[in-house]
């Protein structure tokens, strides 16, 4: 990963040493002015999220000086965020296995087998997965097949969404494997279908990891279908909840909110600092190519 | 002979199936994208000829939709808004990331940190951040304009939000927020594939830097620029959940784009027929953007 492209950090004829310096100095500036305007209000969310309403208003910019958890006890209460938190992992979790479990096998079809309109089915797909869905079909699609305030409604929604793309990275996965492990694999007695299971998956830890992160963190975001499918409290998922929280703010306190805004989003920005060579590659994964 | 033929049936029979073998792979994920995309896409140009308010029985009257649409001023207002919107943010993230990104790749130290923290954002779901974004523009007690007075400078401060003039600039800054930390690991990768050859010839050649910037690095980051300019042009007429969430559309519908229209005309005034037809002039626009796209994307191939 290392940067072909330098600065010139030799000696220049003219003697003039410490431009680079200057150079490497503005660098930092700039990269970090646009870092803080990034994490600032981040923290700032959580700082307010432990500050007492009074101290909300009184200290702006400082620390805390009494850390008040009453808000996030309030906030998980009024919101009833831990049925949330509940029903965004059964839906995001669902949908990722669904979506490995469908992409993965119809990427290797892709990649490996030769059949008829197999290019036709992939053209069908790139053309027509950035079109945005019509909302109205949708929702009365969802309401004939009685998906409405359902789990299975939001996984089936939400992995629809994101099959075409997960195909695409499977595909191009399992093509970079030789055909020679498979045949192996069938010369040993294994059909078809087990060869993948037992011999293709175990290796494919990559694609899967960036087809799992890719979905996971989209599901977990995902707001518009829930919005729009989601009528009953109880399935609501944490993005709707909060949204549904903010919007009685006339009756609740702005530190309340952040502390639910903080629960809906530390944990993911966590997992994320921890894996983020995973998600940073996952995530841009559709738009640079290998 | 009677047991070669048989195996021989047995034989074609075999092949047979394997020849269905690969439509088995394939059938699920085809059916659920099949019937939750495709369906949709399909049904809804029915409905698009439809006087329907989703409870009553639906009317047939034709291309009527359409033609109230090409003269409705609030439809056309929202595509303004929504071009504006796609031109601003578009530019905005291009340029920033760009610059941010040849940063980038030139100080070594630290990238790791400047590149995590940039990136964050992505991971964070449009609603916690319209949110925060909201509580930052409050015109009263907000972030921003308490920083500006405490800077002297409240001469700037403004209702964010509440000022027709500029409450959708305000949401292309957030949506700018979100996303020029992502776009600038694409062109990061894009610059670090740019062999370093090309920029010592520069330089015998007598480049200025401002000339390897011109001549060797932008038609070398030409596939990811593409890339980027075709997901935030995406982005920008997909963009639903910031005005909904930041300003709802206001005030006087200042920040109305095609999505958000979309969904206000069919469940706020239940006019199911108009906001169908109203999805296929977005489907068409974006159809539009990825044929450029394409074109672009044939044409940089062929120069290769």
């Amino acid at each position: 990963m290392e940067s072909r492209y330098k600065p010139d950090t030799s000696p220049q004829p003219t003697g003039i040493h410490w431009r680079p310096y200057m150079v490497m100095t503005f660098n930092h500036a700039v990269l970090l002015l646009f870092t803080v305007i990034i994490i600032y209000p981040v923290v700032w969310m959580v700082l307010a999220s432990l500050k007492t309403p009074g101290e909300f208003v009184s200290n702006v910019w400082g620390l805390p000086t009494v850390l008040d958890i009453d808000n996030y006890s309030r906030a998980w209460e009024l919101a009833n965020l831990g049925r949330s938190l509940l029903n965004s992992l059964i839906v995001s979790l669902g949908t990722v296995i669904l979506v490995v479990a469908l992409s993965s096998t119809a990427g290797y079809a892709f990649a490996k087998f030769s059949f008829r309109f197999s290019a036709a089915i992939l053209l069908v797909m790139i053309f027509t997965m950035q079109a945005p869905t019509p909302v109205i079909p949708f929702y009365v699609l969802f309401v004939r097949l009685g998906l409405t305030d359902s789990y299975a409604g939001l996984i089936l929604g939400i992995a629809s969404g994101s099959l075409p793309l997960s195909i695409f990275i499977f595909q191009a996965f399992f093509r970079s494997i030789p055909n020679e492990l498979r045949e192996a694999a069938k010369i040993d007695g294994c059909s078809e279908y087990t060869a993948f299971l037992r011999v293709v998956m175990p290796i494919s830890g990559p694609a899967v990891a960036t087809v799992a992160i890719l979905t996971f963190v989209g599901a977990w975001n995902e707001y518009f279908l829930p919005l729009l499918l989601v009528r009953s409290p109880e399935f609501r998922p944490l993005t709707l909840a909060v949204q549904v929280f903010f919007f009685q703010y006339g009756r609740v306190e702005w530190t309340d909110v952040f502390a639910a805004l903080s629960i809906a989003s530390v944990p993911m920005i966590v997992l994320y600092v921890l894996l983020q060579r995973w998600f940073i590659q996952g995530l841009t994964s559709g738009s640079i190519k290998g | 002979m009677a047991s070669q033929s048989l195996s021989g049936k047995a034989r074609h029979q075999h092949r047979r199936i394997a020849r269905l073998d690969p439509y088995l792979w394939i059938l699920p994920a085809v059916l659920v994208y099949g019937i939750f995309k495709l369906v949709p896409l399909a049904s809804g140009l029915y409905m698009a000829l439809l006087r329907w308010d989703g409870i009553e029985d639906p009317r047939f009257i034709g291309l009527r939709n359409f033609q109230r649409i090409l003269k409705d001023d609030l439809t056309i207002h929202v595509l303004l808004n929504n071009v504006e919107y796609a031109v601003g943010t578009v530019i905005g993230k291009i340029v920033l990331s760009l610059f941010l990104a040849i940063m980038l790749n030139q100080a070594l130290r630290g990238r790791t940190f400047y590149r995590t923290s940039l990136f964050m954002p992505v991971v964070m779901s449009f609603v916690v951040i319209g949110i925060l974004w909201r509580w930052l523009f409050n015109a009263e007690f907000g972030l921003i304009n308490t920083l500006l007075g405490s800077l002297g400078l409240s001469v700037l401060a403004q209702d964010w939000l509440g000022d027709t003039d500029i409450a959708l600039r305000s949401l292309m800054l957030v949506d700018i927020w979100k996303w020029y930390g992502f776009h600038m690991v694409i062109f990061l990768a894009g610059l670090q594939s740019i062999p370093s050859e090309l920029y010592e010839a520069a330089k015998i050649d007598g480049a200025s830097v401002w000339q390897q910037f011109l001549y060797v690095t932008l038609p070398m980051l030409q596939p990811v620029m593409i890339v980027n300019v075709t997901l935030s042009l995406m982005g920008a007429f997909n963009v639903f959940d910031i005005p909904y969430v930041m300003t709802e559309g206001g005030p006087a519908n200042s920040t109305n784009v095609m999505a958000l229209h979309i969904y206000l005309r069919g469940f706020k005034f239940y006019r199911f027929g108009f906001s169908a037809a109203l999805s296929y002039v977005l489907l068409v626009i974006v159809t539009l953007v990825a044929a450029i796209q394409l074109r672009l994307m044939a044409r940089a191939d062929n120069i290769e």
